[in-house]
């Protein structure tokens, strides 16, 4: 080994400037290659940043209207879910999948806190509903089962609700101030402490409830949704059997495929049980959360994938580069090979050789390009990676954590090291075919 | 019989096909010192090269202690090459980034000889031949008596059953060319060295025991020259 690297930094050295010529080229597609991914890595990982909130493995089923008439009924009809539907989903015919379900029952509501209110709706809730949808609760804790057995009258508010109660403006939450949260402009709202809300109490429909938790707001809504345990509202607001809709996580459906035969099925049972057609989607909306995680995964997916192409093709040009003087280096040296040939060098000491060489240029340069684009990727994170654009009342980094990880790096060097056989496999084939009385002859 | 030649025949075909060797029959016995002589495009070159496994040859049988030279891979043939063979050029063909030592080593290399052993055995050779002192220096620092000298120490390192010379004195003055043929005879006379030199000179000639005769592709004269007295210019010295 020590040997055939001798003999490549011999001819290395021989040939400097040349050399460092081609090798530029295979860094700088290197250099390409692992910008571009760290590049696509921190955009990927700002839109994760977006959707992580949410599990993955939960489907929201809500109420709609039906589109087919069906047993007798005409189309347009309001389906109303209630427990039985619960019963049904938690039961025998999916428990195969579904692991736990959670309903929610809600109504308008305003909530005021000595002068000033908001208006919302409030949402009577579970506590495994938090982990369902990642909420984060900065501030106190999000509904516990103690509340669900005791009914207490205890609310979560999300932060630009509690905002607006403790707000220096004005009291009112209206729809102004919403659009002024979607535009990003900042009001006054951020110099109140959210905090000091917890422990006190609110009023909502003429009782008095305590705040325990603050929420991060949810941007994907515009209404003041508002939590409570489920058990409560139920009771305050006398919703007897009927829910508003209810959510379950699911276990053991890996595909797309899966999940749509399951989504069939259980469409076909709840609008059965409504007397509505089995296949009336818009009888049940069912919001799959997995699937479209599968969809968003294929996204950042087909983007990795176009990023390797373009940095392969960027990385194209020095692998060319390499073959190119790697055929130079060949010619040069035939006279050369003829007396290894003579004296005992069989062809594939000779193609051993080159290849050898090859790689090495490929590898050395390659790892000098990859080196340099990490040192970009970081230099990226410093600058581009700290700002961020202002979008609907949140910060959104537009790279996070712009890099690439281990497995880009081994990966690259598997690239490097086929690139280097690719490119010197015609240079060597050539240098170990030819034969020796005319490479002697040859000077 | 070391070497066995029966009924070679090679024909170039590059556009008019070229007969180049017409039945050649050659017997060498190990120990001997034979010179191969012709004019140019007698085919010596041609023979040489069938006889150092460097070309093939169409028809016609070669044996080298008893083993048939005939079809082999690149590989066998490098091989044989390497053990049977050892080759000395009128252009000495060392490599001139490497220096004498690393050339000396080099068919040791090739037969994946440890770095060190291959390199103390280069070393006594280089001695042998009194160059011990130049064994770190490059080719172009040497004199051509001495590369020469180095080439032969490259060829007989790895004990080869035949030392093959082409022309091993056509690039050197004639004090030197004195010198080469005389080693070489030592070499045969003190070792027992098979070898085989192709010349044109008759006086690179008349320092071997036997001189073959080739002309047009056919062997002709084989001369016992056991006496050296073959050469028409005396035969103290060789004329240039």
């Amino acid at each position: 080994m020590k040997d055939l690297f001798t003999e490549i930094w011999e001819s290395v050295r021989r040939n400097k400037l040349r050399t460092c010529l081609t090798g530029f080229a295979v860094s700088w597609g290197i250099f390409m290659l692992i910008v571009l991914l760290g590049a696509g890595n921190g955009l990927m990982n700002s839109f994760m940043r977006g959707s992580g909130e949410i599990a993955t493995n939960t489907m929201q089923v809500y109420p709609g209207r039906t589109s087919k008439p069906y047993d007798g009924l005409k189309e347009g009809r309001r389906i109303e879910l209630d427990d039985k539907d619960i019963e049904l989903t938690s039961g025998k015919l999916f428990s195969k999948y579904v692991d736990a379900v959670v309903a929610t029952v809600g109504a308008n509501a305003q909530v005021s806190y000595g002068s000033k209110y908001v208006s919302g709706y409030i949402e009577g809730n579970y506590p495994s509903r938090k982990n369902m949808e990642r909420m984060e609760v900065p501030y106190g804790r999000f509904i516990n089962n103690k509340d669900i057995q005791l009914r207490r009258k205890v609310v979560v508010l999300p932060l630009n609700m509690a905002e607006s109660l403790l707000g220096g403006e004005g009291g009112k939450a209206s729809g102004a101030q919403l659009g002024h949260k979607l535009l990003g402009v900042e009001g006054d709202n951020s110099k109140v402490n959210p905090a000091s809300l917890i422990g006190k109490y609110v009023k909502i429909g003429g009782l008095a409830w305590q705040v325990v938790g603050i929420t991060k707001s949810d941007r994907t809504r515009n209404d003041n949704l508002f939590y409570a345990p489920f058990t409560t509202v139920k009771t305050v607001y006398a919703k007897g059997k009927a829910v508003d809709d209810f959510s379950f996580t699911f276990h053991g459906l890996d595909t797309k495929e899966a999940n749509e035969e399951f989504e069939k099925e259980y469409r076909a049972a709840i609008n059965l049980r409504h007397r509505a057609a089995p296949d009336d989607e818009r009888a049940l909306w069912i919001w799959n959360r997995f699937t479209q995680n599968l969809q968003m995964t294929k996204g950042t997916r087909i983007l990795t994938i176009a990023l390797w192409v373009i940095g392969l093709f960027t990385l194209l040009g020095g692998i060319v580069g390499v073959s190119n003087i790697m055929l130079i280096t060949v010619k040069e040296r035939t006279h050369e090979f003829g007396i290894r040939k003579a004296i005992g060098a069989s062809p594939w000491n000779i193609t051993k050789l080159i290849l050898a060489e090859s790689v090495s240029i490929t590898a050395v340069f390659g790892y000098i390009g990859m080196f340099l684009g990490m040192l970009a990727c970081q230099l990226l994170d410093k600058t581009v990676g700290q700002s961020s654009v202002s979008l609907m009342d949140d910060q959104i980094a537009m790279l996070v954590n712009p890099s690439v990880g281990l497995d880009v790096a081994l990966e690259a060097t598997l690239v490097l090291i086929i690139a280097g056989t690719i490119a010197g496999f015609f240079p060597a084939r050539k240098a170990a075919m030819v034969r020796p009385i005319e490479a002697l002859r040859a000077e | 019989m070391l070497i066995e030649l029966k009924d070679v025949n090679k024909t170039y075909n590059n556009g008019q096909p070229l007969h180049v060797l017409k039945g050649i029959n050659l017997s060498i016995d190990k120990g001997e010192f034979v010179s191969i002589m012709g004019a140019s495009g007698s085919g010596k070159s041609t023979l040489l090269n069938i006889l150092g496994i460097l070309d093939n040859y169409d028809t016609g049988e070669y044996y080298i202690d008893g083993r048939l030279i005939k079809g082999l891979t690149e590989k066998q043939a490098a091989d044989y090459r390497n053990r049977l063979i050892g080759f000395i050029f009128q252009s000495f063909n060392l490599i001139s980034f490497k220096t004498a030592v690393e050339n000396v080593e080099l068919p040791l290399f090739y037969q994946g000889v440890s770095r060190a052993r291959r390199h103390q055995m280069a070393m006594e050779y280089l001695d042998r031949l009194g160059l011990a002192d130049w064994a770190g220096h490059y080719p172009n620092e040497m004199s051509g008596g001495q590369k020469q000298r180095v080439a032969i120490a490259r060829a007989l390192i790895t004990g080869p059953k035949i030392l093959l010379a082409d022309e091993p004195t056509g690039a050197l003055d004639s004090k030197t060319s004195e010198e080469v043929m005389q080693l070489l005879s030592k070499l045969n006379r003190e070792d027992g060295v098979t070898i085989i030199v192709v010349t044109h000179e008759s006086g690179v000639a008349n320092c071997t025991d036997k001189i073959v005769h080739i002309k047009d592709g056919i062997i002709g004269r084989i001369e016992d020259n056991r006496a050296h007295n073959a050469s028409a210019f005396g035969t103290a010295t060789i004329m240039k």
